[in-house]
């Protein structure tokens, strides 16, 4: 039991730039990130949830250490990120664990599950070699697999199955932080529900940090404790996720909640347009322009996170306040 | 003065489709009324969007059996020449597919995509076809439209594809539209607009709509009834409202019990067991192996019954 107060993860205004052309006038960028602040508390589930084209999967991948921000800083345990990788990087890969959002994708089909699962425990040697079929058969049981799916390759499996698979080969390293990418995006409602109550059972159980990239805010409200909403490179609003479902604080945050189909209200479309082309950023909030309580002031100056009580931080000048969408 | 005759728009009469070993589809019976919508929902291989394909002409003999029967407006389809059937696809009914980037050709612009129904089924000349064109692009909330008419599908956005497809399915005013899936690929802000869009040009028209879905929730929103299919065949069928408000059948409640909604903590619970596979289908039920109700009783296979508004296939219902 380590009492730890630093957060796993710090996100100190990281900005990430990707070069599209050099244009005449100057390069041409992409600002995938643009002043992302984040802490990830030890324990703690934290959804990043967002449109496409918000930034959620190019975070996950600085705070994988496979991208270095263009400016800023992702903090390991207190420690700068590119630090603690060139010190060893076999400890964070054994640490930190990813889910692919392409589970299938992410398997060599000239493994067997067995090799798969196994290939954690061989790299990281955490266990004896002759050990590792028996810890296989473990995990496989633990993501409710029968140990004979051992034998098969990943193109024999069901997408549910191959889905367990990737969850049983996170858990193969022990992993103190998994993060996941849309883990159960494309699934039918029962094999979704069945990943999803997995996923909940090991983090309550392994008492794992959990960073869980998801467009789907139902799935964001199951499954985490922590909401992160992004929007164009930005963090809009934080918080816990009750705090903000009930009562969120960015127009933004509301209107995505409102749009969100629902068995007791009708369908409604709250926001206008498409999230605008991270090539020119507007001047001023981000959002001003789909945005139905815009003031003169948002469109000339960016709006800084500010804290709310219950530990929740929002980006906008003029908070929402009570329940979430008109009565 | 209203008779069944003219208050219906497509009726399916035990329609059963099988391909090779797989029965894919197996006695489906439902109708569908002029000016109504209706939502196919179930999971994955209980034929949703089979139907749909079938009903366009899509899937024929002899790559597939078809028996039963499809009328459309008075005319039976199943019967139908090819000839007679590309008189109809595009122009009457209407088609909206879930990829919109899979479903535009990538070497023909917006224009060329719109301009092909107009000069097919409508003769429009080159200037009526662009000033439609862009009338369209306008109806489906695509600003400067007359620009827009020479870009090509990957310069736009999934939203405005999708847009760009409606408009498509639009152009000849169909008595019918069929969309699969059509907003499972995008963000939630854009699927409420293009949903809102879709019931909103439907209505307009006074034309009837088959929406695919697999989001029970958005189905309860945009549905005047709702049919759930299971393994290839109809389980339930039902008033959209009714149907989830007091769900029956025991696969439509394990469904609903396994959406997520907007948060909701307590623990989804899943159906054991997976779908069959439509080659070696159980006897009698095919949802018996995984409902908590089965019984021996549910070796026989359970007629559709209809009870009010309702339609149900289930001995315990």
């Amino acid at each position: 039991m380590k009492e730890n107060r630093l957060p796993v993860f710090s996100v100190l205004d990281v900005e990430k730039r990707f070069l599209l052309r050099k244009g005449r006038n100057g390069p041409v960028e992409l600002r995938a990130l643009d002043g992302v602040r984040l802490d990830i508390e030890e324990g703690s589930s934290v959804a990043l949830v967002g449109e496409s084209g918000s930034g959620k999967s190019t975070l996950v991948r600085l705070l994988l250490g496979l991208d270095r921000p263009s400016d800023g800083r992702v903090l390991y345990d207190g420690g700068d990120l590119q630090q603690v990788l060139s010190r060893d990087r076999a400890r964070f890969a054994r640490e930190v664990a990813f889910v692919y959002q392409d589970a299938r994708g992410s398997m060599n089909p000239r493994f067997t599950i067995g090799d798969i699962v196994g290939e954690p425990i061989r790299v990281h040697r955490l266990h004896p070699v002759q050990h590792i079929p028996q810890r296989v058969s473990e995990l496989l049981e633990r993501v409710g697999l029968p140990p004979s799916v051992a034998v098969r390759y990943p193109h024999q499996l069901s997408g549910g199955q191959v889905r367990r698979v990737a969850v049983a080969r996170a858990l193969a390293q022990q992993p103190r932080v998994i993060m996941a990418d849309e883990a159960v995006a494309g699934l039918d409602v029962s094999v979704q529900a069945s990943l999803l109550n997995l996923l909940r059972e090991l983090v309550a159980e392994l008492r794992v940090t959990l960073v869980f990239v998801t467009h789907d805010l139902g799935v964001a409200s199951y499954l985490c404790d922590r909401i992160a909403v992004m929007y164009l490179g930005r963090i809009l609003e934080t918080g816990p996720v009750d705090a903000i479902l009930q009562g969120p604080a960015h127009p933004y945050t509301r209107g995505l909640l409102d749009s969100f189909p629902r068995f007791d209200r009708p369908l409604r479309a709250p926001l206008r347009g498409e999230i605008p082309s991270p090539v020119d950023l507007p001047a001023g909030c981000r959002f001003a322009g789909r945005c139905p309580c815009v003031q003169p002031r948002c469109t000339s100056s960016d709006p800084v996170a500010q804290p709310l009580p219950g530990g929740r931080l929002v980006a906008c000048f003029h908070p929402l306040s009570g329940q979430s969408g008109p009565t | 003065m209203d008779t069944l005759a003219d208050t219906t728009l497509l009726s399916l009469d035990a329609l059963s489709l099988a391909r090779g070993r797989a029965d894919v589809l197996d006695n489906v019976t439902f109708t569908l009324g002029r000016g109504q919508t209706v939502g196919l929902i179930g999971e994955s291989g209980a034929g949703k969007s089979t139907i749909a394909l079938a009903i366009i002409g899509l899937l024929r003999a002899p790559q597939v059996a078809l028996r039963g029967s499809i009328r459309f407006d008075g005319v039976e389809l199943t019967t139908l020449p090819e000839s007679e059937y590309r008189r109809l696809r595009g122009n009457r009914i209407g088609l909206i597919f879930q990829d919109a980037t899979a479903a535009l050709n990538p070497c023909f612009t917006v224009g060329a995509h719109l301009a092909e129904p107009l000069s097919r089924h409508l003769g429009l000349q080159a200037r009526e076809r662009r000033q439609r064109s862009i009338e369209l692009l306008e109806s489906v909330g695509i600003g400067e439209a007359a620009l827009r008419l020479d870009a090509f599908p990957h310069e736009l956005s999934g939203g405005m594809q999708q847009r760009v497809m409606i408009a498509m399915a639009l152009a000849c005013d169909p008595q019918l539209l069929i969309a699969d899936e059509p907003t499972s690929a995008l963000d939630v802000t854009i699927q409420a607009q293009i949903m809102e869009l879709i019931l909103e040009r439907v209505r307009a028209r006074a034309a009837s709509a088959i929406f695919v879905l697999h989001d029970l929730a958005l189905a309860a929103q945009v549905c005047d009834r709702v049919v759930v299919l299971y393994a290839g065949q109809v389980v339930e069928e039902a008033p959209a409202a009714e149907l989830f408000a007091d769900p029956r059948h025991p696969y439509t409640r394990a469904l609903r019990a396994c959406s997520i909604e907007l948060g909701e903590r307590d623990a989804l619970v899943p159906i054991p067991g997976a779908v069959p596979g439509l080659e070696d289908l159980p006897g009698g039920c095919r949802f018996a192996p995984r409902c908590e109700r089965a019984s021996a009783r549910c070796a026989q296979t359970p007629p559709l019954v209809t009870d009010g508004t309702r339609r149900i296939a289930c001995w315990h219902a």
